[in-house]
């Protein structure tokens, strides 16, 4: 099993009052390595409106590279503005992945749209930076990766990477919308597309990770590294009802492949839980995992699905980084 | 090109319909059997908060068009499940005879929050001559993309030298012309490409030129090949205040093309226009031309979008 050494809590908008746009949720975190620091890009919320719907902005803070928990700067705007009327990305541009690319830096984000018989809708688009990362434009006003005859709904959580000159984006799909006595909850497994430009897709059209928790299982935030020859992903999965609190709440999964397609899944080796108390005690999600001066890190978010801000932790222990 | 109208020839309050679908028989759409022509269409009913679905349902006609031979009391395809493109009504539904089995080219909507709804194209098969169709998959085959935002519609497709040709509409942009009143959509026509129909290449381009300005809604084309030429007839009209009877509501327009690229419009060509009073007096709108026996014949709707049913012309 894996050995994850938690260093707390990084950063919690709620602690920073001078942002109303960014007032809580830190979500989705993910890293741009620059010379001095650490940028992390993450979602973040303003108040909810008086219906009590939110919309979420792409947001980052730097933290100093030689000492990883210090931040050293906050942003002051979001990175994008939201979509116009009518578009994918109207209500809300998260969760985010960026990467850089020749001499830009590319965001890979879902959209948010509202919707009257279940209350949203999602899509992946492309953003680029021309100035470092400190904003983005959107390449068009549609997504990039949507909608198909077996993928019908909520395309989200997109995770981008480039190994051996292939690009790859891990992201879920919806399967289906579940009544409840309350609003509709959705059921959503993780998916992957390949590209040779980043831009046009191919997608595999199968769920990657089999069920632990049914066939009700929610998985999102397919998170892929490489190392020692093989590709291991970290992923978030819970119940699809009543997972707000501890007992239902997300948990960082694992599975280990060699093609980058066919995953064989092993929680177990995962070694990242909840803690015993504190800002992660009642769930541990949408892990990002990358390596960093000799150290491989998984930086993540906390309870109430990042409400309570986005943490860190080193692994300090890779025994066998998993022989089958 | 001149047409002889034949008048009306359906009237959905006159005959009972599927699904308790009550009135509207909307963008009328043939396929030409061994001894009938069946005419799909769009009816509706009301849901529990009082707004429509749209249903699809079909009328047979004799091969010459002059008879009613019946009309399906049967659900020809269902409308999709919760939270899926097709889930509020499926608008028009586009029938393509691909030999053994037939196409059918859905426009499915959903209700959104900012905006009334969004729409997607989706692919169902029949395997029984059309009388039932079944979905390929839960999702659309054609929805929002990079260049074409929302509000993918109205597909027709006829295939040319072993590709399958789809000609559909896109939405451009969603306008507000007062706080009051809910958005108004500007949507146009545009070409894609396929060799297994459900694969399409597409690049968001607008291929028929605005009459009427930037704001001009184009709708629902329909082609056909005549003299060596492609003809096309859609519909248009102004952005906003189309539902106000007179002179922003649905007309005819129509375009001709050597080489399916390259359309000219010449609406002045169209060969049909408004009557001087009756069912399509202040409206013609959804065109659909085919051929049956050497004769070819364009079904359209008339005055409030087919609230009161359809009417058929022929090429003379």
């Amino acid at each position: 099993m894996l050995q994850w050494e938690k260093l707390g809590k990084l950063f919690d908008p709620r602690d920073h009052t001078d942002h109303p746009w960014m007032r809580e949720f830190a979500q989705s975190p993910s890293v741009l390595i620059f010379d001095d620091i650490v940028r992390v890009y993450f979602c973040s919320r303003p108040a909810p409106d008086d219906k009590g719907q939110y919309k979420s902005y792409i947001a980052f803070i730097e933290l100093d590279r030689k000492k990883l928990t210090r931040v050293v700067r906050i942003c002051n705007e979001p990175a994008m503005g939201l979509g116009g009327c009518g578009t994918f990305d109207e209500f809300g541009t998260n969760p985010v992945s960026v990467i850089r690319h020749e001499n830009q830096i590319r965001a890979y984000y879902a959209g948010w749209t509202r919707c009257e018989s279940v209350p949203f809708n999602a899509a992946i688009g492309i953003a680029i930076s021309y100035n470092n990362g400190e904003s983005f434009e959107r390449i068009g006003r549609g997504p990039v990766l949507s909608y198909s005859p077996d993928e019908p709904f909520l395309l989200g959580s997109p995770r981008v990477r480039r190994f051996n000159g292939t690009w790859c984006l891990w992201y879920v799909a919806g399967k289906r919308w579940i009544k409840t006595s309350g609003r509709p909850e959705p059921v959503y497994k993780i998916r992957m597309a390949t590209s040779s430009d980043g831009l046009n897709w191919r997608k595999a059209g199968v769920d990657l990770i089999e069920d632990k928790l049914g066939e009700d299982e929610c998985q999102a935030g397919a998170d892929v590294i490489e190392r020692a020859g093989r590709f291991h992903m970290f992923y978030s999965y819970r119940q699809s009802l009543n997972y707000k609190g501890r007992e239902g709440g997300y948990r960082i999964g694992y599975a280990v492949s060699d093609d980058l397609l066919n995953w064989k899944r092993t929680d177990e080796l995962a070694g990242m839980d909840v803690s015993a108390e504190g800002w992660d005690s009642e769930m541990v999600n949408y892990g990002h995992v990358f390596g960093l001066d000799g150290e491989t890190y998984m930086i993540y978010q906390g309870n109430e699905m990042g409400r309570a801000g986005i943490g860190l932790a080193r692994l300090q222990n890779a025994p066998d980084w998993f022989k089958p | 090109m001149k047409w002889s109208k034949l008048g009306k020839i359906f009237d959905p309050i006159k005959h009972k319909l599927p699904n308790d679908c009550l009135e509207f028989a909307q963008s009328p759409q043939a396929l030409v059997l061994k001894d009938r022509v069946r005419v799909y269409f769009s009816t509706r009913r009301r849901d529990e908060v009082g707004k429509y679905l749209s249903h699809v349902a079909y009328v047979d006609f004799t091969r010459n068009m002059r008879e009613i031979l019946d009309v399906c009391d049967h659900t020809v395809i269902e409308l999709g499940q919760l939270g899926a493109f097709d889930e509020h009504g499926i608008f028009p539904m586009h029938v393509f005879d691909d030999g053994d089995r037939v196409l059918g080219f859905t426009t499915g909507w959903n209700r959104k929050a900012s905006v009334s709804a969004d729409s997607s194209v989706g692919l169902a098969i029949s395997k029984d001559r059309g009388r039932t169709f079944q979905k390929h998959g839960t999702g659309p085959i054609m929805t929002a993309s990079l260049h074409e935002p929302f509000l993918i519609a109205d597909s027709f497709v006829m295939s040319i030298g072993g590709i399958y040709y789809m000609w559909y509409i896109f939405g451009t942009r969603w306008k507000s012309f007062s706080e009051t009143e809910p958005s108004d959509r500007v949507y146009k026509i545009a070409c894609a490409t396929s060799t297994d129909a459900i694969n399409w290449q597409r690049d968001g381009k607008q291929i028929i030129a605005d009459c009427i300005g930037d704001d001009e809604c184009q709708a629902l084309p329909t082609v056909f090949r005549r003299n060596e030429l492609y003809h096309m007839y859609f519909c248009f009209r102004p952005c906003h205040g189309f539902r106000e009877k007179g002179r922003n509501s649905y007309r005819l327009g129509y375009a001709c093309s050597r080489d399916l690229i390259n359309w000219t419009r010449d609406d002045s060509n169209a060969g049909i226009d408004l009557s001087q009073d009756g069912w399509d007096s202040q409206m013609q709108c959804y065109p659909h031309v085919f051929a049956c026996d050497d004769r070819v014949y364009m079904l359209y709707n008339g005055n409030e979008f087919g609230k009161s049913g359809f009417g058929l012309a022929e090429l003379v």
